[in-house]
Parts: C-alpha cells; structure tokens; sequence
C-alpha cells in the first residue's frame, strides 16, 4: 500500500472505531451478567431486559415520548405548511422575518429557552405552566426549523405557482389547492419534516426536565433516573433510545436519497 | 381607488401569515423580553444589579468553565472532523463513503442521556477501555475521570466531529484538483501546497465550522447533566439548578446569566450564518 492509502486507511478506522465502540459496548453491557472486573463479560443474559421492559412505567414513558413528539409534528405541520405556501406565493418579501423566528432554536441554549417560557407563563394567567402543553410548544420553537427547511425546498422545488393558478382556473378554493394540490406534491418534504421533528422530540431531555420535569415523564427522563440508579437497565434503556434514533435517521436517509434535499439537525443535547 | 387597492395588497396577504407570527410571538419573544425585562430590574427600577452579582468569582468559574470545554471540543472536532472528511472524500470506496457520511449524518444527531450512558460503560470506573488499558498496563484512574470536564470533552466529541465532517465536505469537494497540481508544478511541496494554499481558502469555512461547534457545545445541558450531574460547574447546569429551585438565589440572577449565555451563543451563530452565506455566495 501507498503511505497516503495507509494513512487514509488508519484515520477511517480509528473514526469507526470511535463511532461504533460506544454502541456496541453499551448493547454487550445491556446482555452481560456482570462485566465489570473482567476483560470480556463474565455471561450472556436477557434479564435486564427482561426486567426493564416488565415495568408499566417503561410503556408509560414510551407512550409519554411518541405523543409528545407526534403532538409537536401535528401542530407544526398545521402551522408551518400554510404558512411556508403562502410566504412563497404571496408574501415573499416576510421571508427574513419567517426565518429568524424558525431559527430561534440555533441561537438560544434549551435551558434559556426553558426559563424564558417559565418566567412568561408564571405571570400571565394561562394555565400551561407544568402541563405537557407547554412542552409540545418548546418542542415546536426547538424543532421548528426542522420542519421549516424541508418545506421550504420542497416547494422550492415544484412549480406552486403555475399550478396555483391552474386550481384557480379550474374553480378550486385555497383550502383545496393547499391540501389537494400543494401538500401531495411536498410530500416527501413533509415526510422528511416529521421524521426530524420526531427523533428531536423523542430525543428531548433538557426541556422536558425543567418544563415538566416527573409529572410527565418521557423516555429520556426515565433513562436518566436509571443511570443512577441500576446501570444494567440503563444500558438496555440507551440501546433503545439507540435504535429508535438509527431507524429515524435511516427513513430520512431513505426519504432525502429519493428526492429532496436534506437538512442536518442537532438533537438531544 | 387604485391607491387603496394598492395598500390593501401590500399589507393583507401578511394577515395570511398572523398565526405564525403570534406563535412566535408568544413563545419566543415574549418570554425572551420578559426574562431580559426581570434580569435589568429591581422593585420597577432599572438596574445592572443582577449583572454585577453574576460577575461573582463562582459564576465567572462556570463561565469559564463552559468557555474551555466549548473551545476545545470545536477546536478538536474542527482539527479532526476536517482531517477525517478529508480521508473520506479520498477514499475510492464509493460505498465506504456513503457509509461514512450515513454514519456522520446519524451520529450528529446522537447526543443526551444515551451517548453520557454509552461513555461511562466505556470510560467509566469500570468500563471495558478503563479495563482493556489496565490489561496492558495503562491505569486511567483515578487521574482521568469521565465524570468531569476532560471526560466531557470526549463524549461531545461524538456529535462533534461528525457535524464538522458534514460541514467542511462541501469545502473540501471546492478544492480542486488543479489547483494542487498547479502549486506542484510551481516547485511547492504538498505540505506548502496544504499551508499556502489549501488552508487559506478553507479558511472561512474552518471559522465558521469551529463557530457552529462551539455554539453547539456551549448550549449543552443534557449529556453533562446525565454524565456528571453537577459535579462538573457548567453555566447551563447552574442555571438548570437555579431553575429547579435547588439553589436559593435570586430568580433574577439566573435570567441575567441567562442573559450572558443568550448573547455568546448569538453572537457565534450571526458569525457562523455571516461566514457561511458568504463562502456560499463565494462559490456561487
């Protein structure tokens, strides 16, 4: 081999190994007995398992996490299409606007954002503080621009003008160009928004712990309270919350190589 | 007539657009003006109060704190992700390639409460390196701790060196082949070549990159929560705990150090959306 192919080859393991080594060794430690003075796990066994998933608070938070992150997809699918077709068709000029409130998230640290709704909602009269309702609308502000960017170059990509005007000549209204028209031809763009409105919603830790905190207890929450307390659970815990993040993220891959084009995303810090 | 028809079009179609705006409105910058508004005053009086009390050698040690461990995971994710993309975008192996940058594009997204687990299975007291390196004679404990901020620096690692490999592909993929070439043929070295040429027009991109990165560590709270718990002096943590009420202080406080971290992490994310739509247009 050429000293340039070694080298390149070196630099390519060495980043694997550190990519894949945390998830492996967290799945062996999930399926081991007790490998904790050994080099190798002492044994093979289900019973973490077994025993984390036997618990109703392991489907209540799993629960918990997939209606918050489908609550949070709903209503910005609701907010975010009519908006994006309409800034694109009428208001082009709203633009800069639109896109300083959708990347709201990238400039301010969760835990701000979590004290500012705090400290808002405790002086207004509007019981949502402590309510999961007011975590679905953190996770819309977090993962707005998640939805906002697929949209948009969806509909970049498709000529919405002429075939507004032709709906129009054929009589349809603008709630049936939107959903008869537009949505089905921004499909794979919508597909691609909810996927990563999801694995950031079902990933969110540091809203949930301070918004809600243990009155509604999601996946990651749960995880957390185990890492302290049985680190085998934990293990299997993490292996899932793994799992759930690869699958997302293989669909998106899926969606985006199909057409579209794709949006990295920061999720989970 | 045809003024007011005029008028009616340029203002009613944003009418289209009002629920958006309230939304924004009533989650992002009412709360944000509201919490600016408390940190700036004292019983209805204008004040800098809350600052000068945030300036306390306690909070000015989590500043710095977080300033470290931001600076260098960006710095080693700039450095290592740029070193990686660029053994990536080299490699003939066009399937290894698309398994790397899936891989990237996956891993950016990890982060929280699995990655801290999967660290302190590996890196942990107990853990299987901590264990494999003791085999061969290397005893990590106790002079490194996962549970403290060097352990930290290796665990955001993992979504940072991915993102930076995502982000200075394109750059590299800008770089082109001629350009070597030429600079061989002019009688440089390819180590002239990397440091006169290449380097300055990645430049911008490295900046921008290491902006991104930073912003990016410095906002987070989960996976130093989930490994550390407050063991390791955050600002993000201190605030959390501020926020959870297990430290009495002035609520006050805790928005204007807010506030402070509020106004490091735009001004990285305005350089980084500053340096990046102008390599673009560069490109263009």
């Amino acid at each position: 081999m050429k000293p340039q192919a070694v080298w390149r080859t070196s630099v390519i393991f060495v980043f694997l190994l550190f990519m894949i080594v945390p998830v492996i060794a967290t799945f062996m430690f999930s399926i081991s007995t007790r490998w904790d003075r050994t080099l190798w796990p002492e044994g093979l066994t289900l019973e973490w398992w077994k025993a984390v998933t036997s618990r109703g608070a392991f489907f209540l938070t799993l629960k918990n996490s997939f209606l918050a992150s489908f609550a949070t997809m709903l209503c910005l699918l609701a907010l975010v299409t009519p908006t994006t077709y309409w800034m694109k068709l009428r208001v082009p000029k709203s633009k800069p606007i639109i896109e300083m409130v959708t990347t709201f998230s990238f400039g301010v640290p969760g835990v701000v954002l979590a004290l500012a709704l705090i400290r808002f909602y405790s002086k207004i009269p509007l019981p949502i503080i402590n309510h999961p309702a007011i975590l679905v609308a953190a996770c819309m502000v977090l993962s707005l621009p998640f939805m906002y960017r697929p949209l948009v170059n969806a509909l970049e990509a498709i000529d919405f003008r002429v075939l507004t005007e032709a709906a129009q000549s054929l009589g349809a209204n603008g709630w049936s160009i939107l959903t008869r028209v537009i949505i089905p031809n921004i499909m794979p763009g919508i597909i691609n928004g909810c996927l990563l409105v999801f694995s950031t919603v079902f990933s969110e830790y540091t809203l949930t712990n301070l918004l809600v905190g243990t009155r509604f207890k999601t996946f990651p929450i749960y995880l957390v309270e185990y890492t302290r307390q049985d680190g085998r659970q934990a293990s299997a815990l993490a292996v899932i919350s793994f799992v759930v993040a690869w699958i997302t993220s293989l669909l998106i891959i899926l969606v985006t190589s199909k057409g579209g084009q794709k949006t990295t995303h920061l999720a989970g810090r | 007539m045809q003024r007011s028809k005029r008028l009616y079009n340029s203002w009613v179609p944003w009418l289209g657009l009002l629920p958006f705006f309230i939304f924004g409105l009533a989650f992002e910058l009412m709360p944000l003006l509201t919490t600016i508004r408390s940190s700036l005053t004292s019983k209805g009086q204008l004040t800098f109060e809350f600052y000068r009390q945030a300036m306390d050698p306690l909070f000015l040690r989590s500043f710095s704190n977080t300033l470290k461990l931001s600076t260098n995971t960006a710095l080693l994710g700039v450095v290592f992700g740029t070193i990686v993309a660029y053994a990536i975008i080299t490699t003939r192996n066009k399937f290894l390639q698309n398994v790397l940058i899936a891989l990237s594009d996956v891993s950016t997204n990890f982060g929280g409460a699995p990655l801290a687990f999967a660290f302190i299975v590996i890196l942990g007291s107990t853990g299987v390196i901590t264990l494999l390196l003791k085999e061969i004679g290397i005893h990590l404990y106790p002079n490194f701790r996962i549970y403290s901020i060097s352990g930290l620096t290796i665990a955001y690692l993992y979504f940072q060196l991915p993102l930076m490999i995502l982000l200075i592909i394109p750059s590299l993929l800008g770089l082109k082949r001629e350009w070597h070439e030429a600079a061989i043929n002019l009688g440089a070295s390819t180590f002239q070549y990397w440091v006169r040429v290449a380097l300055p027009i990645l430049f911008p991109s490295l900046l921008s990159g290491f902006l991104l990165l930073f912003a990016n560590s410095f906002g987070a709270y989960a996976t130093a929560w989930t490994l550390t718990g407050s063991d390791v002096d955050l600002i993000t943590i201190r605030i959390a705990a501020l926020i959870r009420g297990e430290v009495q202080l002035a609520p006050e406080l805790a928005d204007a150090l807010s506030i402070i971290s509020l106004l490091v992490m735009l001004a990285c994310v305005i350089g980084y959306t500053w340096l990046s739509n102008r390599t673009r247009k560069g490109k263009a």
